[in-house]
């Protein structure tokens, strides 16, 4: 009988010659394929999301950490603002960064070219924020964004090699993007000027151009102002159109669950969210969000130039969050972050953030005035004798 | 571990010889409560009374296969596909096809042959809709349920025909009753599952009105009075909370509409409507978690 040291593995391979794989199992003969660029395994089922390009969006997707390939997301605004487009051009040109094929119907080729641009120059702020998030304890860290706990992490991975798989990029409204020159990085489809629907061709070209395109490429369908009277011809509206062109669109993102996504932007105030086929058209889509912007006001602006709040913090309007991707329609509700709450979306040049919303202090306190300027000034003020004792 | 908690149980558990609708709403879906009843029927440890387990045709217009063949493994442990391949469970697809024209296929410079008239055999227990008319959803139905093991009855399940009332203006109501009520009426069927949509947005009319709401609510409440058993999926009254996915509420009818005499023949000898009478109106929480079980509570009692 042989005498065995305990805690020691007993199935190791004689030629164990990398020490960092050690726990590993010894049979692992396939190496996995790398996923396609822009993509990466959702955290929850390891099903392959893609970056809607907007880094606080992908984080409230039911923890997904992005858009699961296969889904489309609906986005309807109410009011004449274009928040929305924004979302869409994020969501496009990082299709476009990331090599996917995107597929814009209604726009025109300036439509492409407006197309926002890599943020250059973010290493001081990525700095400062590094800093910053020394201060936060770790474990507290990870009760905020959910997602975006993942998406540092992808992101400084690149810091020891070259340029590996951005999830996201950080993209800045004032600049271009410069399109890759040659093969057509977008494929502008446009609404023909039929007597029946026009979906259907909109279809025929979406579904010829992935045919058509190498086995491993991903695509991104973008769809502005769905139903807009500037785009669309008035029958559109019609559920007999627009219900078949979802479901058929619903169809194929399922066909090509691992290649394709969608995003669709509709006008709330033409089609309001309580009329029944916009309530199709919802259920038929994966996730839906709405977006009501905030009236402009002068008093407000008043308000806040008194110093009451960070000028970039104030909200420009609320973000709802009616169904999420994967997540509903496995069953869930409630209990995901951001589902629930108010969120509150602000975008500036360079981010549309969607955050908790939480009202600034009433124009009359004047304590939490102060304490809201003393936070805006770094907490530099020092704190009272009784707020450190323990 | 049972598969489908002891509280669900009496949801789950329908009547023999009866039509059930479910409704939801946007957002809590019953998908969730869909594969319970598959796997209700499915599975062969049923009670004492019940040997041999059912089989099930799922038809559904708006998931595809590969969802509910994933959400079937991960709630519940039932592989679709080798029930399939036992001629136990079969699938029609009324998604990948209904609207969306293959296009694809077209080689430009040599012109196919005329089209064969031999039917493109899927795989067995997979059948896929082409049309959006009931004449072809019956057919393509009778078709599968001819192809099932013919030893024991047939629970049907109708997932979100209702999107065809909506996107298909010749259609009405009436055509979708009498298309379940017809389905139900076959003998190898026992059970008709009617999943339908009950969105506020489309159950009450809007200023204007539209047709589309009109024929929603038509046909919810018709179905309702049809079935013997309703059972509703929303979210809580109160709000989105932390650790309650949703509300599902099971309305027992106390008189069945098979007694009722017009329409007595339908049901005649065909069920003792004992077991239905011991049934209760229920009202439950749920909660559905992340590795796909779910939890089903009474009010109050969320923490557990």
């Amino acid at each position: 009988m042989a005498f065995r040291k305990r805690n020691v593995a007993l199935t190791r391979s004689p030629a164990d010659n990398t020490p960092s794989s050690t726990p590993s199992p010894p049979a692992a003969p396939l190496q996995p394929t790398p996923p396609p660029p822009g993509t990466r395994p959702s955290p929850i089922d390891g099903r392959p999301t893609t970056s809607t390009g907007t880094p606080s969006l992908d984080a409230i997707l039911a923890g997904h950490a992005g858009l699961p390939l296969g889904n489309s997301l609906l986005i309807g605004e109410s009011g004449t603002t274009d928040y929305a487009g924004a979302l869409l051009r994020f969501y496009a040109a990082e299709g476009v960064v990331q090599g996917h094929r995107v597929h814009v119907v209604g726009m025109g080729e300036a439509w492409g070219r407006e197309l926002p641009g890599i943020a250059e120059g973010r290493g001081k702020r990525e700095e400062a924020r590094e800093r910053e998030r020394m201060k936060i304890a770790w474990r507290y860290e990870g009760l905020g964004a959910h997602g975006s706990v993942r998406g540092p992490v992808s992101g400084s991975a690149d810091a020891r090699g070259e340029e590996v798989n951005v999830f996201c990029h950080t993209f800045d409204l004032a600049r271009r993007l410069t399109l890759p020159v040659g093969a057509a990085a977008i494929n502008y489809i446009p609404i023909p000027r039929t007597s029946g629907s026009p979906f259907t061709e909109i279809l025929r070209n979406l579904q010829r151009q992935i045919a058509g395109s190498p086995p491993g490429s991903t695509h991104r369908l973008v769809v502005p102002s769905l139903l807009s009277p500037a785009l669309y011809p008035a029958t559109c509206a019609n559920p007999s159109v627009i219900l078949p062109f979802l479901h058929a669109l619903r169809a194929l993102l399922r066909k090509y669950s691992t290649r394709l996504t969608a995003m669709i932007t509709l006008p709330l105030t033409l089609y309001p969210r309580t009329s029944g086929v916009v309530r199709w058209m919802e259920i038929i889509s994966d996730g839906v969000f709405e977006l009501s912007p905030f009236p402009y006001s002068h008093l407000e602006s008043l308000a806040t130039s008194a110093g009451t709040t960070k000028d970039e913090d104030r909200p420009q309007g609320m973000f709802a969050v009616h169904k999420l991707p994967v997540f509903h329609e496995r069953g869930g509700g409630g209990s995901t972050e951001g589902l629930g709450e108010e969120l509150a979306f602000t975008l500036s040049r360079r981010k549309f953030v969607v955050a908790k919303f939480s009202l600034p202090p009433v124009e009359g306190d004047t304590e939490a005035q102060e304490a809201a300027v003393r936070e805006v000034a770094g907490g530099s003020a020092m704190p009272r004798k009784e707020e450190l004792e323990f | 571990m049972p598969r489908i908690p002891v509280q669900l149980a009496p949801f789950v558990r329908a009547p023999n010889e009866a039509l059930l609708l479910l409704t939801s709403t946007l957002d809590a879906s019953a998908s969730w409560l869909l594969c319970r009843f598959l796997c209700d029927a499915l599975s062969p440890d049923r009670d004492e009374q019940q040997k041999d387990a059912k089989k099930v045709l799922l038809v559904s217009w708006l998931r595809d296969y590969d969802f509910w063949k994933q959400e079937v493994r991960k709630s519940t442990g039932l592989d679709l596909g080798g029930l399939r391949a036992q001629r136990k469970f079969a699938f029609v697809d009324g998604l990948s096809a209904l609207f969306l024209a293959d296009e694809v296929e077209k080689p430009r410079g040599l012109q196919q042959l005329p089209a064969r008239p031999i039917p493109a055999k899927g795989p067995p227990g997979l059948h896929t809709l082409s049309s959006t008319s009931l004449d072809h959803a019956s057919a393509t139905i009778t078709a599968a349920l001819d192809a099932l093991d013919p030893s024991s009855s047939t629970l049907v399940i109708l997932d979100n025909p209702d999107i065809l009332l909506a996107a298909v203006p010749a259609l009405a109501p009436s055509d979708l009753t009498s298309f379940f009520l017809t389905l139900h009426t076959r003998p190898s069927v026992s059970q008709v599952l009617v999943h339908l949509q009950s969105d506020l947005a489309l159950r009450t009319p809007s200023v204007p009105p539209q047709p589309l709401q009109i024929a929603q609510q038509n046909l919810l409440v018709k179905t309702a009075h049809m079935s013997a058993k309703v059972l509703g999926i929303r979210l809580l009254d109160t709000g989105v909370a932390r650790d309650v996915s949703g509300v599902l509420r099971a309305t027992v009818h106390k008189d069945s509409w098979t007694n009722i005499g017009t329409l007595g023949q339908m049901g005649d000898g065909r069920r003792g409507d004992a077991g239905l009478l011991e049934e209760k109106s229920l009202e439950v929480l749920y909660k559905v978690q992340g590795d796909g079980g779910v939890r089903v509570f009474e009010r109050g009692a969320a923490t557990v």
